[in-house]
């Protein structure tokens, strides 16, 4: 994936795209205030200088798992829900698995991890009570393709992996390989800026490559030699 | 050997034995790398049988974005932007991401209410029929002088149907309004066009192919006119083309979002953005050479500089770059046009335009196209005819009021007496799909569809070069209990109630309308788009015809109808920037502006109330943006509530220190402080009808209705400018410390903000 801060605005609709397609929680004010909130994408800020000479240093910048080649979130799990999968070179996260020791989101350099501090969904607040019985209506916008994460559970980015096996499994039954651009995440297909890009790094013609390789691309915390996935392009 | 094993040594030694080998293979970088294939097969990866794809068209503000909404099972699962719709070219806001919040939100009206102007929602349910006679006797039984219609600036083919049955029945033609355009100044930017460019449209910015871009208050990233285009516009200014990176200098007293996208942000004083745009627009015409154009000639550029807060050396740097520049663009909006000289600043900033020489240019300023079935532009009311509106309700001249897609008692400012004036209209009938303070404060609510259940068409007023006509569907067929597979919320179209209505009344009425139902009205419009030229598509008959409309979410010209305005004219005309009155003996100029994740409607969205501020990172809550010295001198620092005061009201908020304001300005945003609108939308619990079964220790108050946050049109007073718009930012007021504390939820750290939690020294 490739993010250019240049053109990001800060916009939110990412963040609002990946809540929906991931089924992310709310939290609500208070838990928020605590930092709890499941953001599996969020945009930083950050402030340079003083009145009336201050900017926003470079830019907004979208935050999210980097999906990191050499994970420091994977060793620490001591019940292996964080592998790491050779096939799509992500980092998983296997629900099923996790205890909720949450020393992975401790681990994790770049803070995107988050934990499910309660069973948001099913909260009575958010219900209805229709002849005695609690119903959900926020439940019908759940996505069947994603698990809907229980307490106790951490839970990040996974790259839309119900996308990309959407897309292998469809290109599988034409008999082709998938094409570049063919699908992408949720965050990338709503941002208004095109600020996001995503693909295969591997394939060269790739545009997620041919951005990669651009002059003005970063990738954070590299001196960590956690071989982001990521790719920032700067202001330059 | 005699020695035994005992039982119970051996298990010992067998267990020692397993361990070793489990720690062996357990700790081993061999087993995270195993294959494991069918154990990780999560449900992620299963299929769950097909989805279904509708195209329809985003109705969480007037813009006409496309959408595709994914579905199963009858189900809304994802919204998606229309690839061919050309307003948003598949894209989206987060506001548009979150409608499918509001077709499943658990605060929806569930039946036709007999509401009685009760305080709170009420449970006195009538039937269909029942609420369709209410309706029609409404019509019948009054002096058609005295029947009236208020509706939002979103369901055009609503206000197309309302339109031809109040012209058939001669009643007054209904009034649209919606905060939104209040505070994008709609009326003031087509006024300006009017009497520069000579026409009175709404113009065109094409920010993607300028390479110097003045903003003068216009948000265009967050709410204005049509952000997703603008958005768009931006991105291809900055990095369309290969060759130039563009260059965005953005003038407010605040840092918006769209200004912390600026190269170049400079903090003017409220009100002197038009004497500004003057003063640089002669530093442009001298750099130039020949004779200063009439428009500039008499600026007095130190007096505007000092006036303003802004160095000489900066407008001179800022006017060099315009004339070094292929295609500069300058843009007028949002505070600076709601100030009493917001016409003739609207005006100052587009003859910039115009001396520039980019009038119908290729990153200049044009006129946006008509859209398919338009006869000319027809902007919302603005709020000077909305006060003369409410005089009229005021004087007891409307019997009965209908209100549909716009929440009056909220969006407008509380000093210009909207509420106080229902209590002079017999019978005030609301449509409204969700309970809003207008809605509570009505006799019935006869609840609409939501967006995605809806038919429909809506104008694209601006945002694309081309002419457009973007389509509604319902994407799905109502919500439903998904214990007893029962509907859940019983709502009609707000269009085939007034059919049926205007049916059962019989004479004029019937003959006004004279469908079947909401369809074939649409029907009767689109009509005459058949057989039209350079069409996104061709069909020979209409019933064709709606179905590919429907398939591709609108219908649209192929290629770019902008005209070109005549810039003959501009120049020669004087433009006379008075200094801005300000209302109020405050010390602090008061700037409102809208929420760019809430929008005016979306605090009933639980997402939306969860994404950050992009500039203060705040959710959930209202603050007050002040900057740290001024914060210092009044003795508040962050979550100190403060009360600010205006000549029109007060309003209770927590502070937040802002690094990015001018000292003498606060800013609110506005979007919360709902009296009423749900759960999320107000810091109460829950309907109190099932509090019984669930712990008050849920909800704040103990399920009491209080506020969340505050709304700042609460402390504006009814001033206007030249063309009739509300003056919103012309306010002045006071800040006195009240001692409480509200701690706000922010998504940035606190650690090291302003030296909190570094602990000594720091």
């Amino acid at each position: 994936m490739v993010i250019d801060r240049d053109i990001c605005t800060g916009c939110q609709a990412c963040v609002a795209a990946c809540a929906m397609e991931n089924n992310l929680s709310f939290v609500g004010e208070e838990d928020a205030g605590y930092g709890r909130t499941q953001h599996w994408i969020r945009i930083e800020r950050l402030w340079e200088g003083e009145y009336p000479e201050v900017k926003m240093d470079g830019g907004f910048q979208p935050m999210l798992c980097q999906q990191c080649g050499h994970a420091p979130c994977e060793p620490v799990c001591p019940v292996f829900a964080t592998p790491h999968s050779e096939a799509e070179n992500i980092n998983l996260q296997v629900y099923n698995r996790c205890i909720g020791t949450r020393y992975c989101a401790n681990n994790c350099p770049y803070q995107v991890r988050s934990f499910n501090w309660r069973d948001y969904h099913i909260q009575p607040f958010h219900a209805n009570l229709v002849n005695g019985q609690l119903v959900f209506p926020l439940h019908n916008q759940f996505n069947p393709d994603v698990t809907v994460r229980r307490r106790g559970v951490m839970e990040k980015c996974t790259f839309c992996i119900q996308r990309i096996h959407g897309a292998q499994d469809k290109a599988k039954s034409e008999g082709r390989e998938v094409e570049d651009g063919e699908f992408t995440t949720a965050c990338a297909q709503a941002c208004p800026a095109s600020a996001i890009t995503f693909g295969r790094l591997d394939h060269e013609e790739s545009l997620v490559s041919q951005l990669g390789h651009l002059d003005r691309g970063v990738q954070h915390l590299e001196e960590l030699n956690t071989l982001p996935r990521v790719t920032y392009l700067e202001k330059g | 050997m005699s020695e035994k094993i005992s039982r119970r040594d051996f298990l010992k030694l067998a267990s020692v034995g397993a361990a070793t080998t489990a720690v062996l293979t357990g700790c081993g970088p061999a087993s995270r790398y195993v294959e494991r294939e069918p154990y990780m097969k999560m449900p992620e990866y299963s299929y769950n049988g097909l989805s279904t794809y509708y195209a329809t068209t985003c109705r969480e503000c007037a813009a006409g974005c496309g959408l595709i909404v994914r579905t199963m099972q009858g189900r809304a699962i994802k919204v998606e932007g229309n690839a061919s719709n050309p307003v948003n070219l598949g894209k989206t806001c987060a506001r548009g991401q979150a409608t499918l919040h509001g077709l499943y939100n658990p605060d929806r009206v569930e039946n036709p209410t007999k509401q009685g102007r009760s305080s709170a929602l009420v449970t006195d349910q009538l039937d269909w029929d029942a609420a369709i006679k209410i309706v029609s006797d409404a019509l019948a039984n009054n002096n058609a002088s005295e029947i009236a219609f208020l509706m939002g600036t979103g369901s055009d083919h609503l206000f197309d149907l309302v339109s031809d049955l109040t012209s058939a029945i001669g009643a007054p033609a209904p009034v649209r309004f919606g905060a939104l355009s209040m505070f994008e100044s709609r009326a003031t930017l087509s006024k300006a066009a009017e009497n520069l460019l000579g026409q009175s449209a709404m113009p065109f910015f094409d920010l993607a192919n300028a390479d110097v871009v003045l903003s003068f208050g216009a948000n265009f990233l967050e709410t204005w006119l049509s952000p997703v285009a603008y958005t768009r516009g931006f991105s291809k200014m900055r990095r369309g083309n290969p060759k130039r990176r563009g260059y965005f200098i953005h003038f407010e007293a605040r840092m918006s979002q769209t200004a912390s996208k600026a190269d170049e942000w400079i903090p003017l004083l409220p009100g002197t953005e038009g004497l500004v745009a003057l003063a640089i627009g002669r530093l442009v015409a001298e750099a130039k050479g020949g004779a200063t154009p009439r428009a500039f000639a008499s600026v007095d550029l130190l007096e505007v500089a000092s006036t303003a807060g802004v160095k000489l050396e900066t407008l001179e740097h800022i006017a060099q770059l315009i004339v070094e520049a292929e295609s500069p663009l300058a843009i007028p909006g949002g505070a600076a046009l709601g100030q009493s000289n917001g016409l003739s600043t609207a005006e100052a900033v587009l003859a910039l335009n115009a001396l520039t020489d980019n009038l119908g240019k290729p990153g200049g300023v044009f006129v946006s196209p008509l859209s398919p079935n338009e006869d000319a532009y027809h902007r919302p009311a603005n709020a000077q005819e909305m006060t003369d509106f409410i005089a009229k309700l005021k004087s007891g001249g409307v019997k009965v009021l209908f209100i549909h897609g716009f929440n009056p008692v909220f969006e407008l400012p509380k000093a210009l007496g909207f509420a106080e004036a229902l209590g002079s209209v017999s019978q005030v009938i609301s449509f409204a799909t969700f309970p809003d303070e207008t809605a509570i404060a009505s006799d019935y609510i006869f609840p609409d569809r939501h967006g995605l259940e809806s038919w429909g068409y809506q104008r694209v007023v601006t945002g694309t070069t081309q002419s457009v006509l973007s389509g509604l569907q319902p994407v799905v067929n109502g919500v439903y209990n998904p214990n007893t597979s029962e509907i859940l919320y019983n709502v009609r179209g707000t269009a085939d109630v007034l059919i049926a209505a205007a049916q059962s009344a019989g004479g004029n009425f019937s003959q006004a309308l004279p469908f079947t139902d909401e369809v074939a009205f649409i029907q009767s419009k689109l009509v005459n788009l058949i057989g039209e030229a350079d069409g996104s598509f061709i069909a020979p008959e209409i019933n064709t015809f709606t179905a590919y409309f429907q398939q591709h979410g609108g219908w649209w010209k192929n290629s770019a109808e902008l005209s070109a305005p005549s810039a003959s004219s501009v120049l020669s005309k004087g433009v006379n920037v008075k200094a801005a009155e300000f209302a109020g003996e405050g010390k602090f100029y008061f700037l409102p502006f809208v929420s760019p994740t809430l929008g005016e409607a979306g605090a009933n969205k639980p997402w939306l109330q969860e994404l950050p501020d992009p500039t203060t990172t705040v959710m959930w809550n209202t603050w007050v943006e002040i900057n740290p010295e001024t914060a210092h001198e009044l003795g508040v620092t962050n979550d100190d509530v403060v009360e600010i005061t205006s000549e029109a009201g007060v309003v209770k908020a927590a502070v937040y220190l802002y690094p990015a304001i001018h000292p003498g300005v606060i800013a609110m945003p506005f979007g919360q402080g709902h009296t009423a609108y749900g759960r999320y939308a107000t810091s109460v619990g829950v309907s109190e009808k099932f509090m019984e079964l669930v712990p008050t220790s849920q909800y704040e108050n103990g399920g009491k209705v209080s506020p969340r946050g505050a709304n700042p049109a609460d402390v504006l007073g009814a001033h206007f400018n030249e063309a009739g718009d509300l003056a919103f930012a012309g306010m002045k007021v006071e800040v006195k410390k009240t001692g409480e504390k509200q701690i706000l939820s922010r998504l940035e750290s606190r650690i090291g903000v302003y030296g909190e939690g570094m602990g000594e020294g720091h």
